[in-house]
């Protein structure tokens, strides 16, 4: 039952971007790996990557498990993980709670909530088996010569779910194997009717399975031969539109992947999809679909801290509660009595004093009225304040051509449409329509928008996307990105609105070097750039739980310039640009003070570097006048706030590090 | 002129108090509930000071010190202010709130002013005013001056001299606005019928005054309270922010690599509406209050502070399903109002509560890890090292820059206004960048030791200025990647391509769409410009922000009026929904095209079905009765809609149903979510429709595996909440699923007696119990059993509890108290409560 309190509510007034914390948080998330252990996944074969090392599938399997891990106990701490591994001849030991798994199944870790202590069993195993590649079949010694029926192995997932897993959290089995027929013998037909009706009893109990189907060269997986009749009834796409009702149509997202990519491809069904809103889109009066929008792009940020209470033998966390206090009263206010109004200003000014003072208190804190009157709104009020009345959903308005989107009309990150063809039936042939039609003209569309009920309406452009596949194998989902647009409000003005410009000769020069930095059919590439400060307090924090020390010198930011190579390529046509640069004219039109030969670091000095540099190593800066110390900062950007030895300081440091 | 800045203003408001001012008018007000129009009377003073009042409160909505105001009557009754004392003269002018920063007793005392029995002279206020700012001001020679009259101008005034004050008032840079009641006004269309000759020849006097002014202006009132409700956007000036941009390795490859330095400022950043503050009535008034005015009792809202507690729950239990709470939320307030059903949804089990209360100095800050507890007493771990700065990464082509990855608010790189080489430098960048149709990937550090951004550079070339734009640009873990089925690739079982499908759509379809987006076009939709080529429809720098604007609207309203029932909020200014509709001549030209995609793409809303199939149709009704009645109660207390409704667990089939529902789908979450609230809607607009039957979309097997996972309904309970006890004997019967239905039935019982009109069904919770009870101790449930009753104390007797169920519980005594072990062993169980505990527990 939901408990009647409503403590630690999220904030409205940041919106999306909290939103989407207090989304992913507040749900939790199982996965079971179910990992395949037969002779196959164990056969050692050359490392993805490293050279001159063997490692089996199976390890790479343990090791995608154990990336996963890492990454879910950080971004949802209270999500749950557990392995259980098939055909192996592993028992599992008789825990009393526990329900016994069928033969051939072994749970290696019952699903339990993230810790460190786990992920260190795992991490401690998967080293044992880079120094002894046989250490894995010992501990889980492959069956031989037959495999465990798969309905067993659903049923044994079922089994460890409902013994692990809280009833709300969303539940998914992770499927490795490499296996395209498991039974193909006699008597395959009941095997594969067994392994059918396990799975929609999996699927009864609210389970998900994600196949991961591990193809090489010498073994292909053909869906086909086993798991295609198997998976089909029941679709195990993460599709939840997939219209049944017509079985022509062949489940999308099983993923057939060659065994280097197992990991990325896990890193897709990472985070459950969710849907963030499933609202109308309003064509026109009366021609109405449904969408539903999810964040693709959205910042990932750290975690923040918690409070922790020492009970002696545990840490605990301490349930922050938000209560409204009249202050005066010390007395605790219900929420449903909350009235809303404006700030009733400071207290008193100066000038008021004298013939305020006898209420002048009780008046920054107290509205009085006659009994009856109500100066103040109720939150039923407030919210139509932010709406304006309007209920969910997204209203074309028309459309605009595709150079209209400017780059400078962003205000936060975009959300993507899709059709939703369980609300309005015909939403995806017309969202189709629409989107081919808007592509061919290079348009976008423009919509007044509100996703939830209680955000606020924006206008948002709806930029097109076509389908289309990378050479990795990723798709790129037709739909439309919703881009909100700022308003009058946000968009400030230019503040600088005139520069001396650069004569064509010197635009030449730095043309030359811009030609050599540039990749020709590049773009940005967001996958190159983890988020290195992110990285940097997760790999801290993995430290802190694990008890151990941190080096920060084998931390890698991968988001720093490639210096060496900028040099290598264009180092030279950089100079010369820079010589260009100091014989230019274009500079003397105003009065610029002497510029000294080097174009580095040549602020508009009122006090040359040079003599300031002299009164330092004569530890004279002391006799410089503030001005000229804030002249020098100035040119150089730094603060120039402070009293003067902090100025004398603050120079000193410059020219230290310089 | 001192420099335009926000603030450093004084404004003296110059009320006319004179007994003209008394006369009544009458002011519309908006449509009452049903639409009926109404009016009110008013004097011409209260309808002027709502002007002043206005103007005051958009200082008080500013908050700055530096926006300071006072306010001189004249026609009072009594004189003083500071010429008079000195000097003597000017009577009937008194300075009756001394300049300072307004507050809610500023307006107080404002809506205090009455008119008077003597008439005063606005030249005489206009001098003391003058002078009273001039010595406040005296050593603040640069703040701004300004000057406002509200006046009828019916009272006489005595000219002589006049250029005197003008001439001062240029002197000190003084505006002057007069507002008068019932000016005439060709332009905004106003005259006066039957004007008075004294006020005739005023109105032309002020004419002629303010024109002589350097900054002098006359309105009439009515413009001048329209104006105010014009939604005005704050202007903000960027600060610049100095960095540096570099290429390369600036310390030790010195001769090659480039640096110039630069300054950012915004180019967008987000306004949002100001946030509310809290109040609540305060239940007992002072007595001194309270006497003070005998004629009416008074009420007192108080304003509320927010407090942050922390509680601990010992008991181990609750680390499972406690809620997860950043800690920084705190600091953010409000509009979770509506929200509460997320989070109960997201709690699908009753709550132990075994909290304590822990000071704050208690507490330990750290992080978890999955459940362990990783220390970190600051906070936050060191960060990165970083360096400040703008390092140019590499180029790319414009062409191939992904708009949707923008992440933020727009930022502006310009070179150092102070330097012109820098400027130069910059500009030979951003025209060589701007040639060849580049943009650069750079890497922002806004200070040293700050975490570093990625985004992009694009050039921009303005009219005399060359600078480039920054926008940040997602990292690899911003970046989600979800899997879509395809729109056009369907593959059919056998596995061909499909070309015909309903989800594909047909050419004729095509044909329909295209016509449509053509005439939908806005691009010629918006005014003629000057040559008469019409320009497209919609601006963003045009577009107000309607949430911030509606807003800031309402809190002026409800600061300046006493009561918003008798006087609501006027409708919102039409700037603000002007983009809210297409343009009516685009609409005009689609007619035709929107009619016939209708026809061609027969979209249809799939009325929302039950997921599973009941058995019992009766059971059904019962639970639409339940609802019609939770509707009942929930109108008049719409602030808290979502509780009664949310509460509501329906009831899952029982396994012997499962097979029946086979093929029904789990309810995906955010379809719970949004048809929560439309259900919501649903009831509150129409109450006649059955809720139930809106809950839930169209039964489709494929739905099944959907992974997300109905989060308020606890999946697979067996107990329904319309004939618990009945399901309960279903399933005892069956045999195998004791401790499921023990569970449930616990579980359905304590969300029964907390649900609105519990007392409806005190009986049949009390059979349930005693059935639950005999069932625990027969079927070694015992520990279930003495949970559930600490469980159900815990909730009835807390608020909102059910104590009228409680006590109703204690009449039964002993047969419905914890199993004690005594009682225990007589089934061969054990419990942890002896028989003198159990006996004690209801007292």
């Amino acid at each position: 039952m939901p408990p009647y309190d409503d403590w630690n509510k999220i904030d409205e007034e940041d919106e999306e971007e909290l939103q989407d914390i207090s989304w992913f948080e507040g749900k939790r998330d199982v996965i079971l790996f179910c990992i395949d252990c037969s002779e196959s996944m164990h056969e050692l074969r050359d490392d993805p990557n490293y050279e001159d090392t063997k490692t089996s599938h199976l390890f790479t399997a343990l090791e995608a498990a154990v990336q996963i891990a890492k990454k879910k106990v950080i971004s949802g701490p209270n999500d749950s993980i557990g392995i259980m591994l098939f055909n192996t001849t592993r028992k599992t030991e008789a825990l009393d709670h526990n329900s016994e798994l069928k033969k051939g199944n072994f749970a290696y870790q019952p699903i339990e909530p993230l810790s460190a202590p786990k992920i260190q069993e795992l991490i401690q195993l998967l080293d044992a088996a880079r120094e002894d590649p046989n250490e894995l079949r010992r501990a889980f010694p492959p069956l031989q010569d037959k495999r465990v029926p798969m309905g067993d192995v659903f049923t044994s997932c079922n089994w460890v779910i409902r013994d692990g897993a809280p009833k709300t959290a969303t539940k998914r089995v992770f499927l490795i194997t490499d296996e395209p027929d498991p039974h193909s013998g006699p008597g395959s037909q009941q095997l594969i009717t067994s392994a059918r009706t396990t799975l929609v009893d999996l699927a009864q109990a609210g389970v998900t399975v994600e196949p991961f189907f591990i193809s090489t060269p010498e073994k292909p997986f053909d869906v086909t031969k086993f798991y295609s009749s198997v998976l089909l009834p029941t679709n195990l796409a993460d599709e939840e539109e997939v219209d049944v009702s017509d079985p022509s149509v062949l489940p999308e997202s099983i993923s057939i992947t060659r065994i280097e990519d197992l990991l990325s491809q896990m890193r897709f069904h990472e985070v459950p999809k969710r849907a963030h809103f499933s609202i109308p889109l309003q064509l026109a009066e009366g021609f109405t679909i449904g969408v539903k929008g999810y964040g693709l792009v959205t910042e990932q940020k750290k975690g923040t801290y918690k409070y922790f209470v020492d009970l002696g033998d545990r840490m605990e966390v301490a349930t922050v509660k938000t209560v409204y206090v009249d202050e005066a009263r010390e007395a605790e206010v219900e929420k449903t009595q909350l009235m809303y109004g404006m700030a009733l200003g400071t207290s008193a000014g100066a000038a008021d004093e004298e013939d305020e003072e006898e209420d002048s208190q009780a008046d920054s804190v107290v509205r009085i009225v006659k009994s009856g009157k109500r100066p103040f709104y109720t939150a039923e009020d407030i919210r139509s304040f932010r709406t304006l009345g309007l209920e969910p959903g997204i209203k074309l308005l028309g459309f605009k051509d595709r150079d209209q989107l400017a780059f400078e009309d962003n205000i936060k990150h975009s959300q993507f449409i899709y059709p939703d063809e369980m609300s309005h039936s015909g939403s995806k042939r017309t969202f189709s329509a629409l989107l081919k039609s808007m592509v061919k003209k290079k348009k976008v569309g423009l919509a007044l928008t509100l996703t939830r009920r209680n955000a606020t309406p924006t206008f948002c452009a709806l930029l097109p996307q076509e389908e289309r596949t990378d050479e990795a194998g990723w798709r790129e989902a037709a739909g439309f990105h919703l881009i909100p647009l700022p308003f009058a409000d946000d968009i400030r003005a230019a503040t600088v609105v005139r520069a001396v410009r650069a004569s064509d000769e010197l635009k030449d020069a730095a043309r030359a070097w811009i030609d050599k930095l540039s990749v020709k059919n590049g773009a940005y590439p967001p996958d190159s750039y983890p988020n290195p400060a992110l990285a940097y307090h997760n790999a801290q924090l993995e430290a802190s739980a694990f008890r151990e020390e941190y080096d920060p010198d084998t931390f890698e930011d991968l988001t720093l310039p490639k210096a060496e190579m900028i040099h290598k390529r264009a180092g030279a046509l950089m100079k010369s640009w820079k010589i260009a640069l100091v014989n230019d004219k274009s500079a003397d039109v105003v009065t610029a003070p002497g510029t000294v030969a080097g174009m580095k670091r040549k602020a508009e000095l009122s006090v040359d570097e040079a003599e300031i540099r002299a009164m330092y190593q004569a530890n004279n800066l002391g006799k410089m006048r503030v001005d000229q110390l804030k002249e020098f900062l100035k040119g150089k950007s730094l603060p120039v706030s402070g009293k003067k030895a902090e100025l004398v300081e603050r120079v000193a440091q410059w020219l230290d590090a310089h | 002129m001192p420099a335009e800045r926000a603030g450093y203003t004084v404004t003296m408001f110059l009320v006319d108090t004179s007994p003209s001012m008394g006369n009544l008018r009458t002011v519309e007000l908006p449509p009452g509930p049903n639409g009926e129009e109404r009016t009110a009377e008013i004097t011409h003073l209260q309808w002027a000071l709502q002007y002043v009042k206005l103007k005051i409160q958009e200082m008080i909505y500013n908050g700055r010190k530096t926006d300071q105001c006072g306010v001189i009557v004249f026609g009072s009754e009594e004189t003083d202010n500071i010429i008079n004392e000195k000097h003597g003269g000017y009577e009937n002018v008194s300075e009756y709130i001394p300049i300072g920063q307004p507050n809610a007793a500023t307006l107080a005392k404002i809506d205090a002013l009455q008119p008077s029995s003597v008439a005063g002279d606005p030249l005489d206020a206009l001098i003391v005013g003058i002078e009273t700012q001039a010595q406040y001001l005296s050593a603040k020679r640069t703040w701004t001056r300004k000057i406002v009259i509200v006046t009828d101008g019916e009272s006489p005034i005595e000219v002589e001299d006049w250029e005197a004050t003008v001439e001062k008032m240029n002197g000190l840079d003084i505006s002057l606005t007069v507002v008068g009641v019932d000016f005439d006004d060709e332009e905004f269309g106003f005259t006066e019928p039957n004007k008075s000759n004294i006020k005739r020849v005023n109105e032309e006097f002020y004419r002629g005054f303010t024109s002589s002014l350097k900054h002098g202006i006359v309105g009439t009132c009515e413009e001048a309270l329209q104006e105010t409700a014009r939604p005005d956007i704050k202007q903000t000036k960027s600060t610049l922010m100095g960095t540096v941009l570099r290429l390369g390795d600036v310390d030790t490859k010195a001769d090659e690599a480039v640096e110039i330095l630069v300054k950012t400022s915004k180019c967008t950043a987000i306004s949002r509406p100001k946030s509310w503050k809290k109040f609540a009535i305060r239940e007992s008034v002072d007595e001194d209050v309270a006497m003070e005015d005998d004629e009416a009792v008074r009420v007192a809202f108080a304003q509320l502070k927010m407090r942050s507690q922390y509680y601990v729950d010992r008991s181990g239990e609750a680390g499972e399903e406690e809620e997860e709470e950043d800690v920084k939320m705190e600091e953010r307030d409000e509009e979770d109002l509506l929200d509460e059903k997320r989070t109960e949804a997201s709690n699908g089990k009753p709550k132990e509560e075994h909290l304590e209360k822990v000071e704050k100095e208690q507490l330990v800050r750290g992080f978890k890890y999955g459940t362990t507890y990783a220390p970190c007493p600051d906070g936050q771990f060191p960060r990165l090292p970083t360096r400040k700065g703008i390092d140019l990464c590499g180029f790319f082509p414009a062409r191939n820059f992904r708009r949707e990855l923008s992440m933020g608010e727009v930022q502006y790189v310009w070179a150092d206004p102070a330097s012109a080489q820098q400027q130069v430098a910059l500009s030979s960048i951003v025209q060589a960048m701007y040639e060849k149709n580049v943009m650069a990937i750079a890497r922002w550090v806004t200070k040293d030791g700050m975490d570093p951004k990625m985004g992009v550079l694009t050039p921009v070339v303005l009219e005399e200025v060359d600078c480039f734009l920054w926008v940040q640009m997602p990292f690899a873990d911003d970046i989600r990647k979800y899997t879509f089925a395809s729109l056009d690739h369907l593959v059919s079982k056998k596995g061909e391509n499909l070309t015909e499908h309903p989800f594909i759509p047909t050419q004729e379809q095509l044909d329909a769409m295209d016509d449509f987006v053509d005439a939908m076009d806005l691009m010629d939709a918006g005014e003629k410009d000057e040559e008469g080529n019409r320009q497209p429809w919609f601006d963003p720098l045009l577009s107000y922000n309607p949430a911030l604007h509606r807003t800031k609207q309402a809190m002026f309203h409800c600061a300046v009026v006493s009561d918003l029932s008798t006087n609501p909020l006027p409708p919102p200014h039409p700037e603000l929904t002007k983009y809210f509709d297409p343009p009516r001549r685009v609409l005009k030209r689609a007619r035709s095209a929107i009619e016939e995609c209708k026809a061609a793409f027969k979209v249809k809303r799939i009325p929302k079905k039950l997921p599973r199939a009941r058995k019992d149709g009766h059971e059904h009704a019962a639970e639409e009765d339940e609802n019609l009645l939770l509707l009942d109660r929930k109108q008049p207390l719409s602030a808290t809609p979502s509780r009664a409704v949310v509460t509501d667990v329906p009831p899952a089939p029982s396994p012997s149903r499962l097979k029946a529902a086979a093929k029904k789908p789990e309810d995906s979450e955010t379809e719970e979510e949004s048809e929560e609230e439309e259900l919501l809607l649903d009831k509150v607009k129409k109450p006649a429709t059955p809720p139930r039957a809106t809950k839930h979309p169209l039964p489709t097997p494929a739905r099944s595996l959907s992974p997300e996972v109905d989060p308020g309904r606890a999946p697979g309970r067996i107990i329904g909440s319309t004939f618990p006890l009945a399901d309960f004997r279903k399933n005892l019967a069956q045999g195998d699923v004791v401790t499921k239905a023990v569970e449930d039935l616990s579980a359905v019982i304590i969300e029964l007696v907390m649900r609105p009109f519990a007392s409806r069904r005190s009986e049949e919770l009390l059979e349930c119990m005693r059935a639950l009870r005999e069932t625990s101790l027969t079927e070694d449930e015992i520990d279930a059993w003495n949970s559930f009753l600490q469980d159900l104390k815990d909730k009835c007797i807390s608020t909102p509890g059910n104590h009228e169920f409680w006590s109703q519980v204690k009449q039964v005594g002993r047969g419905l108290s914890l199993i004690s072990d005594k009682e225990a062993r007589k089934y061969g169980g054990r419990s942890a409560i002896s028989e003198s505990e159990a006996a004690a527990f209801f007292d």
